[in-house]
């Protein structure tokens, strides 16, 4: 299917090299509006939204900052750790913007999942329902996502 | 043709306009009418285009084309001097608004594919028009262009707040509104025929 | 049937050319802005050849306003405020500018074409960023994760700063990134040492600048950074000064401790830095030296998560419980902080509830 020059300049960027070393495709090579139709039509399968996924990350997230980095135990089920680190990045998704550079790591007490994300996974989950390609370091899968956060 | 060229101006704006009744020139009639303001800077060069480029073919076609026998090269000769004459319109927009260069964006150059454009140039020898004839026959479609994507911008913006079922929204509820255009401009039918 | 397929070719190109040409003349008519004149701060005026963006313009005349993203609009970093002749605000600019700053003018430089004369004003101290080249000197491990680089300057050969002030260090394109990059680093030199400098850097995961450091830089390499930018450096007065860093946020730190004891001051400083265990720690003995050779410099490191191989027997938890037992007067305390961001909400809440009044506050905003 062609793209605008604007989706090819979108697609470069989510490719290893251009904002993160390992870019956020991993080794999927689909395109990424089909990984995002993949991961909304998978959302609807499990019954939530990708704003309440991004609103329920983005509480861990700022209960973790405020503990001074974490570790903490949230809501004594969750135990969240924040790496962060100076300087902000940009979107890859080609708008203006830019986001913190840092590591959340998550761990589920109760089923033991652990899942990691960054500030701007919040971002391209919420604003663009991005969710990282198969095999990416920081690829969230919404199903294992929903089963630690919640 | 023993038409009037004023009659053809007229007939090309409303009783055979380009859009409506011929249904040329639809995919950034049906992505920009979103704003009134866009539409209206995408029409106004959709006219410019429209009126120099019928011009600029009727020239080439009667004094190139045919004495030299190469007729047959009239598609390509005409989609380059389209081509060429858009980049010569984006030169000029962006000199002198650049705001409207921005907003445009990637519709700019895609006037060029537009079968509008095209379209008007390839009428033109068909009905085999005059230079006045042609020149007004353009500069009509383009107003026409014109017209067409103004109406629609005004009516999306009318109906944006309005509840739309999923299925319809965006493309399928401007495509019904552009049929039901259409619909009401065939009540015109039959009181000029340029063809 | 030849000589026709000939002759068609040849009329075919022949009004291509034409066209082509035409579209030539149009270019060099249209896109030709002329001579513009730049006028900043009434002060100095350049004469540039219009139809670049403003930052471009303002580069190539040796005058670096800070960019992160490289011109291409998505950090907001270049703004600067325009008088006149900077044309309508663009789409691209407004998310970056504030109601208030749309009022005053504020531009970003990157999206800004100059096509006639333009009238800028930007703070002096832009005056002082100049473009280094630099030569890799030395590479040191302060830790597991953060490297201390030794740049020595070779064009210009001397660099004018205030401790505090950071760098925008460029990363050419290599294996793992197509295009140069700029991150920004602290300097964690002294400004008395003025023909090289030395930053502290720590691995960012994925980071393509920091992955570049660690991973494919090495001593005698050339290397390319813009500088001096910042608006944390040492206020003159004599107020007491607390410090607080973690990570690599003690290079500015260290910066304005060495200068501080080069001029013998008297002010008394706390300097406290927090890591989670151990081996993030580093320059602890040559802190712990300041305390004798400083007439007033107390050093507290602080570990939030120290494990038993750590055998820490200093100070445990967060920084800012430990504030009441440091903090003398709250009113006459100036506080410089550096390091992350979750570091820095947490300090600043803790300053304010023992009473360091907001303004005397002071951080690095690129963090």
């Amino acid at each position: 299917m062609k793209e605008t020059p604007r989706e090819l300049k979108i697609h470069n960027n989510l490719k290893a090299g251009a904002v993160v070393t390992e870019g956020f495709l991993g080794d999927d090579d689909r395109r990424f509006h089909e990984i995002i139709q993949e991961d909304k039509t998978e959302l609807i399968k499990l019954g939530i939204s990708n704003q309440d996924l991004a609103k329920r990350m983005e509480y861990f997230t700022q209960q973790a900052f405020e503990y001074y980095d974490g570790p903490v135990v949230v809501d004594d089920k969750y135990k969240v750790e924040y790496r962060s680190f100076r300087g902000k990045i940009i979107c890859p998704f080609a708008h203006p913007g830019v986001y913190r550079k840092g590591e959340i790591t998550l761990i589920n007490l109760e089923n033991k999942i652990k899942v990691c994300w960054t500030p701007l996974n919040i971002h391209m989950i919420k604003e663009h329902c991005f969710f990282e390609g198969k095999g990416s370091k920081h690829r969230l899968d919404p199903v294992i996502l929903v089963k630690a956060l919640y | 043709m023993e038409l009037n060229a004023f009659i053809i101006f007229i007939a090309a704006i409303f009783t055979s306009n380009i859009l409506l009744t011929n249904f040329l020139g639809m995919c950034s009639f049906l992505s920009v009418s979103r704003e009134v303001e866009s539409s209206l800077g995408l029409g106004l060069a959709v006219f410019f285009v429209l009126t120099f480029t019928t011009a600029i073919n009727y020239l080439v076609y009667h004094f190139i084309l045919i004495p030299l026998n190469i007729i047959f090269l009239q598609y390509i000769i005409f989609i380059i001097i389209i081509a060429a004459f858009v980049q010569l319109t984006e030169m000029v927009i962006e000199r002198f608004s650049p705001v409207l260069y921005y907003t445009l964006g990637i519709f700019l150059p895609l006037i060029t594919v537009n079968c509008a454009i095209l379209g008007v140039s390839l009428f033109m020898v068909i009905r085999q028009y005059d230079f006045l004839q042609s020149v007004l026959f353009g500069a009509g479609s383009g107003i026409g262009w014109l017209l067409a994507i103004l109406a629609l911008a005004g009516i999306r913006q009318r109906v944006r707040y309005n509840f739309v079922p999923i299925g319809l929204q965006r493309a399928g509820l401007s495509l019904i509104i552009t049929g039901l255009m259409a619909l009401g401009f065939i009540g015109f039918s039959g009181i000029v025929v340029i063809q | 049937m030849l000589i026709s397929i000939v002759y068609t070719i040849l009329i075919f190109s022949a009004i291509s050319g034409i066209l082509a040409f035409l579209l030539v003349i149009a270019d060099l008519l249209f896109a030709n802005y002329g001579e513009c004149t730049i006028n900043i701060n009434n002060k100095k005026e350049l004469k540039v050849k219009g139809g670049s963006s403003l930052l471009d313009l303002l580069n190539e005349n040796k005058i670096y306003l800070a960019s992160a993203c490289g011109g291409r609009g998505s950090c907001g970093f270049c703004k600067c405020n325009v008088i006149s002749g900077g044309g309508p605000l663009l789409p691209t600019e407004k998310p970056f500018l504030n109601p208030e700053e749309t009022k005053e003018n504020m531009r970003l430089a990157c999206q800004i074409k100059v096509k006639e004369d333009i009238k800028i004003k930007i703070p002096e101290d832009i005056f002082n960023v100049k473009k280094y080249k630099a030569e890799v000197k030395e590479i040191v491990d302060l830790t597991y994760d953060i490297k201390e680089l030794t740049l020595k300057l070779i064009e210009p050969d001397s660099i004018d700063f205030k401790a505090g002030q950071y760098v925008q260090f460029v990363a050419p394109p290599y294996e793992k990134s197509k295009q140069a990059v700029s991150r920004a680093y602290s300097i964690s030199s002294s400004p008395d040492n003025n023909d090289h400098i030395q930053l502290i850097i720590r691995l960012v995961p994925d980071g393509i600048c920091t992955t570049y450091v660690f991973e494919y830089l090495k001593v005698g390499d050339k290397v390319d950074f813009t500088g001096p930018f910042g608006d944390f450096f040492i206020r003159d007065t004599k107020a007491d000064m607390l410090f607080v860093a973690g990570g690599s946020g003690k290079a500015p730190i260290k910066s304005m401790v060495e200068y501080l004891f080069k001029r013998n001051s008297n002010r008394r400083m706390v300097y406290m830095f927090g890591a989670r265990v151990r081996k993030d720690l580093y320059y602890v003995d040559y802190f712990k030296e300041f305390e004798k050779k400083l007439p007033d410099f107390t050093f507290v490191p602080v570990l939030s998560q120290p494990t038993e191989e750590c055998e820490w027997k200093g100070k445990c938890g967060y920084i800012p419980p430990f504030f009441p037992e440091y903090i003398k007067d709250p009113s006459k305390t100036e506080a410089y902080l550096c390091g992350s961001p979750g570091m820095i909400a947490a300090v600043v809440k803790g300053l304010k509830e023992n009473g360091v009044p907001e303004d005397k506050i002071y951080y690095d905003s690129f963090a």
